[in-house]
């Protein structure tokens, strides 16, 4: 079951995907509805929205901005999943994105409380310069997909009335993605686990070898140490 | 121009696969060229995004319900990059009282 799990897992690689968005653009114009399968008016607002916020994430000062930005993109991005019919997805999104990460963002913002001096770093341009580097390359494939002789729109036929309900989704977890889905349960616990464990204060790191190990004694042994600190404090004194 | 107006009045799959490839690009901009960790994190969540806005682009493409199954576990897989990632911060708050990525290269050499 593992081993048929994670071979149809790995098949989903990236050139069979696009070899398959080739076949789908050649859909003949027969089948297509007249207007797209979405307003378009809809995508160019939320994608508005969602490159604003974008560029507006990474270009503010103030941290707390950013987060915000981030929050408006997250909800650009949810509207457009649900053009995509991905309501579940765009709920999920949302919930988790909007909600949960972005709240752990602000929290982390509050503790720390630091805006930056320097905002563009300007060390490592070689590393820079080859991550340029692949960024154009990955814009040149994807451009040669899109450009493909087809034409350069394609429109998409309606979808199944099943497509994007939360059914199918959970079949397929409990079927064809049974094993990624366990493994993102462990990773999860894994993940919580972890952030705990390097987020917390260490309580017994101060304890050295001069001070109490504990507080059972903790009643008699302050004594005599506030009692070495008077002792101290008076030898100082003369 | 026919065209141009075409490409304005019907969107299709091109358009979200354009729109992603931007948000990459301004998450992977963002990776490199800002200094703090926070600012680092939250455009690798913009890097996920365009992933799963290409996943769900596609799956709607193709009729395919698994693209959004694996957007799902895109999702989980983000909000534990987050978790381990904001804890990783506040650790290293704390010992250094800054956190510019630039200066933490102690395991580098």
């Amino acid at each position: 079951m593992i081993a048929v799990a994670t071979s149809d897992f790995a098949s989903l690689d990236l050139g069979s995907l696009l070899m398959q968005a080739a076949q789908v653009q050649a859909v003949p114009a027969s089948s297509l509805t007249p207007a797209g399968w979405t307003p378009a008016w809809a995508f160019w607002i939320l994608s508005a929205l969602v490159v604003v916020g974008a560029i507006s994430t990474i270009s503010q000062r103030s941290l707390i901005s950013a987060v915000m930005s981030l929050v408006a993109t997250f909800f650009g991005l949810a509207g457009l999943y649900a053009t995509l019919s991905a309501h579940f997805l765009a709920a999920i999104q949302v919930l988790v994105y909007a909600g949960a990460i972005m709240v752990l963002f602000v929290f982390v913002i509050m503790v720390l409380n630091r805006d930056e001096v320097e905002r563009v770093s300007d060390r490592g341009l070689l590393d820079k310069a080859i991550g340029a580097g692949a960024l154009v390359y990955l814009a040149v494939r994807l451009g040669e997909v899109i450009a493909s002789p087809v034409g350069p729109v394609s429109r998409m036929s309606k979808p199944a009335p099943e497509f994007g309900t939360v059914a199918k989704i959970g079949e397929y977890f409990f079927t064809e993605f049974l094993f990624p889905f366990e493994a993102i349960s462990i990773l999860l616990i894994i993940a919580v686990i972890g952030a705990v464990v390097v987020a917390r204060t260490v309580v017994s790191r101060p304890t050295t070898s001069y001070e109490v190990p504990n507080a059972a004694s903790g009643s008699a042994e302050g004594g005599d140490d506030h009692a070495g600190g008077d002792a101290h404090g008076a030898h100082g004194g003369h | 121009m026919q065209l141009l107006v075409q490409n304005l009045l019907s969107v299709g799959l091109h358009h979200y696969l354009i729109l992603a490839v931007v948000l990459f690009g301004i998450g992977t901009f963002g990776v490199f060229m800002r200094r703090n960790a926070l600012t680092t994190l939250m455009s690798i969540e913009l890097i996920l995004n365009g992933g799963n806005l290409t996943l769900l682009a596609f799956a709607r493409s193709h009729q395919d319900m698994r693209g959004q199954a694996l957007a799902l576990l895109v999702i989980a897989v983000a909000a534990a990059e987050a978790a381990i990632g904001l804890a990783i911060v506040v650790g290293v708050f704390r010992n250094r009282h800054n956190t510019n990525i630039d200066e933490l290269n102690l395991l580098r050499y």
